[in-house]
């Protein structure tokens, strides 16, 4: 049985299945796009992207499928072909798996909302989009599946548009998303015109790759995936609704940047100076937001936190040269972060739109599904031994303290997995346990089964799902065998450093000491400081300065006072002068006629 | 004035003004230049004016300074020579003082104070004789002794003329005044191609003369002598007021109108001499006076005065009819076309 054809076969059958609450509308005029529509679209997408799947785990086949070629220059073809390797392959169930969860949970939560078909249909298009990126096997339609997501995003993020810090959050989302983009065309026009190509198959430099495409690489998912300098869209984007959140920013947008990277690993394997570069920007991020992650209040910002330190993490496994492992991370990061997501989302609406922890407390009894996930989804994100997180993030920190690299990275990271620690349990003491301290007039209940069984579904992958995608691809290098004691449990331990200093410091608020203001919990409440320094900053500066040069150089100077108005400046001031010379005195007129003709004369001899 | 002092004053200029040109000998033309100016005299001092008075001392002063320096001239040149030949000016020094002197005549820089204040405090018609006739018999006597003048000398007075009407002309309201430098910056345009294409500069006075006629005598018809009497002139004469425009454009130089045949024609004669810079500064300088008569078309034609009157067009106007006018207008307009033979008869 030829393991090709059906793994190119069913792909394609389920990229169409995924369109056609899109297109069917256009075919039969009496047909309703609903919600349950598209959620049982993308179902069947998935039952049916299980196939190829196994196929590809069965033989072990990476295929390239050409469909059409658009021919728009000479000898640059731009071919439209689909790339079925181990990473497309591993994502596609995983994605539409956990798409899948969440629009069914959208059902639930969007229920009141009066577009809700327009918001099933963005969110199928951004899926579109995304597959698209992840099956793409040249830059173009990388590119096309990039803006795409970047565009949905904006879309979904503005979803509420009569909201002010909506609006504000999409536009910043787009603009940090089109600084990233920069990046990208850089290196595309850089691919152009070094290989003649955009297929990435054929990018292999013979020795090392410049340091410019890489950079333009490293910019682009720098912005996608907010590392720190291009990260403040990401807390931003929270203004979202919660099903967004989950499916863009948590799971599938926001990997979109370390998968390019992953796509680019052979380019970038060779130039130590990339490698170095996105160890330390994904070391910086990832501790950088899981200090501000430590003292946020909103339920919501401090899972946006933990995704931003997550894909910092997914940085560092790029610069340790490990792109396999990076996407385990994405695989396994997409299950528990979902569902910790539509579990907060769970939580707002029961308490009618609260979403300040301050304000929550004891829900364990009244929400048992909803808060047993939320535990799930947190001990994952920790690493705890055999949980989904465990297969990646643990391997993560082994082949960090088993390699060759920068130390400051290393230390940053394991601080990360410590803070990483602190947050989630604090978050799950101040939501889950404790007494009470929600508003007395409450009726929450899960009762509706579109809650819980999106919810127990990703929690029965979150446990299982990094055994079952270890078990079944083989890694492309050795993962670290022997090591110290120390070396191997550095996770754990780390880990449990932060539980102890949450537990701790959890156990001084009953004590009811007045806390005092001290600068270290101020950066970490205050971002960092980083938005409002840098957004006025740069804003203002490019402001100024297209006044002054187009305004102020161009209009005024150069094509007012050089030109119409200095030029009859000058003639009244000529005529000025010249009219006070014609004083009327005959005097004055003969004897400038003698001094003239004396003038001439000498002049001349 | 009395008819018979008319008389007398118009055939002295007449007799004047054919000794001077039609002469050989240097003290015929020093004779006929005498009789033009003491013949204009009275003419300028007809309204017992005292601005009128003093323009007339002042043209008289100094015109007969200028035509001691003929005289002077013309005998350093007869002692060093021995002939008074007028074709025969072969002296520098006298060719020098000959070009001072005419210059002063004329009215080129530096020798043009005395022209618009002499202009103003005469009478619209005087100013047309001092404008166009007086000036006939000294260009004849540089058309004669051309060859042997100075052309760096008289590029520079010619370029300096049209600086200076131009820049003078732009602060002016009265409108012989505004004649005066019009006429001073056409002099520059003569000067400049004397010594190259004498025949050229004839014809560039030529039609000079008769655009200049068609202004004066359209201006005397509205009685306009300032800017706020053209704009509300158009009741009155309307047709007049939009030929007006038309003239004051063709003095201007612009193309489809006589006046551009003579600037044209120059400034091909000029590149042809290889003094490109010299035509270009001469022409960019002309676009000075191309602001004040533009300024005067506007204000015959196409503004409305201020005061704006109580009805369109006055019943009553003094509507005889003027055949030089019409005849010099026509002219000043529509000769472009004919330039060849312009060139040729000339």
């Amino acid at each position: 049985m030829n393991p090709t054809l059906l793994i190119n076969s069913l792909t394609l059958l389920t990229l169409t299945i995924l369109l056609t609450p899109i297109i069917l509308p256009f075919l039969f005029k009496n047909f309703k796009n609903t919600p349950q529509v598209t959620t049982r679209a993308v179902k069947t997408a998935f039952l049916i992207s299980l196939a190829p799947t196994t196929a590809f785990i069965y033989s072990g086949v990476e295929s390239v499928a050409c469909h059409w070629e658009w021919k728009f220059i000479m000898n640059f073809k731009i071919p439209l072909s689909l790339k079925m390797d181990q990473y497309s392959m591993t994502f596609l169930p995983i994605a539409l798996f956990v798409t899948w969860s969440i629009l069914q949970f959208a059902m639930w939560y969007m229920a009141s909302e009066p577009y809700v078909t327009k918001f099933f249909t963005y969110l199928l298009t951004f899926l579109v989009a995304m597959l698209l990126l992840t099956t793409a096997n040249n830059m173009f339609l990388l590119f096309v599946g990039w803006e795409g997501v970047g565009i949905m995003s904006f879309l979904l993020i503005g979803w509420w548009q009569g909201r002010a810090d909506a609006n504000t959050a999409a536009l910043q989302a787009v603009i940090y998303n089109r600084i990233g983009d920069i990046g990208l065309i850089l290196s595309m026009a850089w691919l152009a015109s070094t290989f003649n190509t955009w297929e990435i198959q054929q990018a292999v430099h013979p020795h090392q790759t410049p340091i410019l495409p890489l950079m333009g690489l490293i910019l682009a998912a720098a912005g996608k995936s907010a590392q720190f300098g291009l990260h403040p869209w990401l807390p931003a984007a929270m203004e979202g609704p919660t099903p967004v959140s989950a499916l863009l920013h948590s799971s599938t947008m926001v990997v979109a940047g370390i998968f390019l990277l992953i796509r680019m690993h052979p380019l970038l394997a060779t130039n130590q100076t990339a490698l170095t570069a996105c160890l330390c920007l994904g070391a910086l991020s990832t501790l950088f937001a899981a200090t501000c992650a430590l003292t946020q209040n909103d339920i919501k910002k401090i899972i946006a936190f933990s995704t931003s330190s997550q894909l910092g993490l997914m940085m560092v496994t790029i610069g340790l040269n490990l792109p396999q492992l990076a996407f385990l991370h994405i695989s396994t990061h997409a299950f528990f972060k979902a569902m910790l997501f539509l579990c907060s989302g769970s939580i707002i609406h029961n308490l009618n739109g609260e979403q300040d922890i301050r304000k929550m407390g004891g829900l364990q009894k009244m929400l048992p599904v909803t808060t047993s996930c939320l535990t799930i989804g947190n001990l994952a994100l920790m690493g705890t031994p055999f949980l989904a997180g465990f297969y990646s993030k643990d391997l993560i920190i082994e082949s960090l303290n088993t390699s060759y690299l920068n130390t400051w990275a290393l230390l940053l990271t394991l601080m990360a997995t410590a803070f990483t620690a602190t947050y989630s349990i604090r978050m799950t003491i101040l939501v889950q346990a404790g007494q009470t301290r929600i508003p007395p007039m409450v009726s929450m209940n899960e009762n509706n089964p579109l809650i819980t069984a999106p919810l127990t579904r990703l929690a029965l992958g979150s446990i299982t799902a990094g055994m079952i995608i270890t078990s079944f691809i083989t890694p492309t290098k050795t993962p670290p065998m022997t090591m110290p004691l120390i070396t191997k449990t550095a996770a754990i331990l780390m880990t449990i450093l932060g539980i102890v200093l949450a537990l701790e410091l959890s156990n001084m608020t009953h004590t009811l000491t007045h806390p005092k203001p001290n600068p270290l919990m101020n950066f970490s409440s205050a971002l960092g400081y980083f938005n409002p320094l840098v957004h006025r900053f740069f804003s203002k500066n490019l402001l100024e300065k297209g006044q002054n040069i187009a305004l102020h150089l161009i209009d005024l100077s150069w094509l007012k006072k050089m030109g119409p108005e200095g030029l009859a400046e000058l003639q009244v001031a000529a005529s000025k002068a010249a009219t006070s010379m014609h004083t009327g005195l005959i005097k004055a007129y003969l004897g400038s006629f003698a001094l003239s003709i004396l003038v001439m004369i000498l002049m001349t001899h | 004035m009395n008819p018979y002092a008319t008389s007398i004053m118009t055939f002295s200029l007449i007799l004047g003004t054919t000794i001077t040109i039609s002469s050989n000998h240097w003290v015929l033309a020093w004779t006929g230049l005498e009789i033009n100016t003491l013949a204009i005299i009275p003419l300028i001092a007809k309204s017992h004016h005292p601005r009128a008075v003093e323009a007339a001392t002042k043209y008289f002063l100094t015109q007969a300074a200028a035509s001691a320096l003929v005289l002077f001239s013309s005998m350093t040149n007869a002692w060093v020579t021995g002939q008074w030949d007028i074709t025969q000016m072969n002296h520098p020094t006298s060719c020098l003082l000959l070009t001072a002197a005419i210059a002063i005549k004329l009215g080129l820089v530096p020798f043009h104070f005395w022209f618009p204040e002499v202009l103003q405090g005469s009478p619209l018609m005087t100013a047309l004789l001092l404008s166009t006739l007086m000036k006939f018999p000294p260009l004849t006597l540089l058309l004669l002794t051309s060859k042997s003048l100075d052309p760096a000398l008289l590029t520079a007075m010619a370029l300096a003329s049209t600086a200076l009407g131009g820049w003078m002309g732009l602060n002016q309201t009265q409108t012989r005044k505004i004649l005066a430098f019009s006429s001073i910056s056409h002099l520059g345009w003569i000067a400049i191609i004397l010594v190259y294409s004498p025949k050229l500069a004839l014809l560039t006075f030529y039609l000079y003369t008769i655009m200049t006629s068609a202004v004066f005598l359209a201006l005397n018809k509205i009685k306009a002598l300032n800017l706020s009497m053209i704009m509300t002139s158009w009741t009155k004469t309307p047709v007049l007021n939009a030929t007006l425009m038309l003239v004051l454009l063709s003095l201007a130089g612009l193309p489809p109108l006589t006046g551009f045949m003579p600037k044209w024609l120059i400034i091909q004669e000029l590149t042809k001499q290889e003094m490109t810079p010299a035509a270009m500064a001469i022409a960019m300088l002309s676009l000075l006076s191309l602001f004040f008569y533009l300024r005067l078309a506007y204000h015959s034609t196409i503004t409305l005065p201020p005061n704006s009157s109580n009805h369109m067009k006055q019943w009553y106007t003094s509507k005889t009819p003027s055949t030089p006018t019409a005849v010099l207008a026509s002219l000043s307009i529509l000769l472009l076309p004919l330039s060849p033979m312009m060139h040729a008869i000339v």
